[in-house]
């Protein structure tokens, strides 16, 4: 996807950080509105507006919604991988599907934001945080199936992942509650739909040809997943997505 | 059009160029920067690696290549005239056997091993009147 100048990122190689996959800062330059795509990661953000420094904590995300700023406001983010949601949301991690904690509670939830938010380099404190893990880390072998639903484009079935793994796919489920706070099943679903909007939108496949190759059944089974994951239609691309730090992969 | 490059998406791309030359005596042409592409020596028809994540980069779904799972359904095959030789080395070196070297009725000498990815390598002889290159 085509990034806009006023995004930066700075990539963490998944294979290099156990934590972090990207941080990313990204300001306005002009008043408007952009939609979040669900993509199966929490992220950190502290968000600057005129009335000041705010921070965020989205829990793993399976709806979109729709973020609107003025001229200037800044954004900048820890993204987690997509392993890691339990370090940010512990034990509460079944709870907070499509959850934002904001401000205060994300400052509970969160205590190093507290001294993050009075730095010089509120970035640099995080990251520096995000170094010692507060949870015990994931199992390889979870690790390792987040890669395959990544390298399948979300195709692989949730017994084939589980086949690969050496769990049951019982356990598969509970690893992925666990640790990344959405079934297998459903972030095997958003990875699908991303890479199926990339084939349209950034490669121009027709949508039948889309739908196919993303793996779905038929373009109604994509027309669905379309509405339940990004609220639009294959057919009618928001104008408004090309924001990729804000969620999108 | 020309057969110009046999790509492996591989989990590992550097380990798997050091296993090739360990393996199967082959020589690297260049490894990327990235770590996630790089070909050996094999002339007109280059066989290259590539990382399981620049097929997800390249938006390509592939299922990845498992080495407990039943092989992909492809070969990559090397042509020698010291089948047995190649053969043990290979699994020396860390190949699972599948199938030793045999004789066949038309005259060719035929094994199989799985590398460390679990693809499947013919080591063969060459087939009669056929050229080799050892």
């Amino acid at each position: 996807m085509p990034l806009p100048q006023s995004y930066r990122e700075t990539r963490i190689t998944p294979k290099t950080s156990r934590m972090v996959e990207a941080l990313w800062s990204f300001v306005a330059p002009h008043a408007g509105h952009s939609l979040v795509l669900p993509d199966g990661r929490c992220d950190i953000i502290l968000r600057d507006t005129a009335q000041g420094t705010t921070a965020v904590i989205t829990g793993p995300a399976t709806r979109a919604y729709r973020v609107h700023f003025q001229k200037g406001d800044r954004w900048r983010g820890v993204r987690l991988r997509p392993e890691t949601g339990r370090f940010v949301w512990q034990d509460q991690l079944a709870i907070p599907v499509d959850q934002v904690l904001i401000g205060p509670d994300a400052v509970a939830a969160l205590p190093v934001l507290r001294s993050a938010l009075v730095a010089p380099d509120p970035m640099a404190v995080l990251a520096q945080a995000l170094q010692i893990p507060r949870a015990r880390p994931a199992p390889a072998a979870l690790s390792q199936t987040l890669d395959a639903v990544h390298t399948s484009g979300g195709r692989l079935s949730v017994r084939h992942l589980a086949a690969r793994s050496g769990w049951t796919p019982r356990h598969l489920t509970r690893m992925f509650r666990k640790y990344v706070g959405l079934g297998p099943k459903t972030y095997g679903q958003i990875v699908q739909f991303h890479r199926a909007l990339r084939l349209i939108k950034d490669h121009q496949l027709p949508l039948s040809a889309a739908a196919h190759e993303a793996g779905y059944a038929d373009h109604p089974h994509m027309t669905r997943a379309f509405a339940r994951f990004g609220g639009f239609s294959p057919a009618r691309l928001p104008a408004d997505l090309d924001l990729p730090g804000l969620g999108s992969i | 059009m020309k057969l110009g490059y046999i790509i492996i998406y591989v989990a590992d791309v550097p380990a798997t160029l050091s296993f090739y030359e360990t393996a199967f005596g082959l020589h690297r042409r260049f490894l990327h920067d990235s770590k996630l592409y790089g070909e050996m020596d094999t002339g007109s028809t280059v066989l290259a690696f590539a990382g399981n994540e620049a097929a997800e980069m390249a938006d390509l779904a592939i299922t990845p290549n498992d080495p407990k799972a039943p092989a992909a359904g492809w070969e990559v095959c090397f042509v020698t005239d010291d089948v047995q030789a190649a053969f043990d080395r290979a699994v020396s070196a860390g190949c699972r056997a599948v199938t030793p070297p045999q004789d066949k009725p038309w005259g060719q000498t035929v094994s199989y091993v799985r590398d460390i990815n679990g693809c499947l390598v013919e080591i063969a002889s060459p087939v009669r009147g056929a050229q080799t290159d050892g």
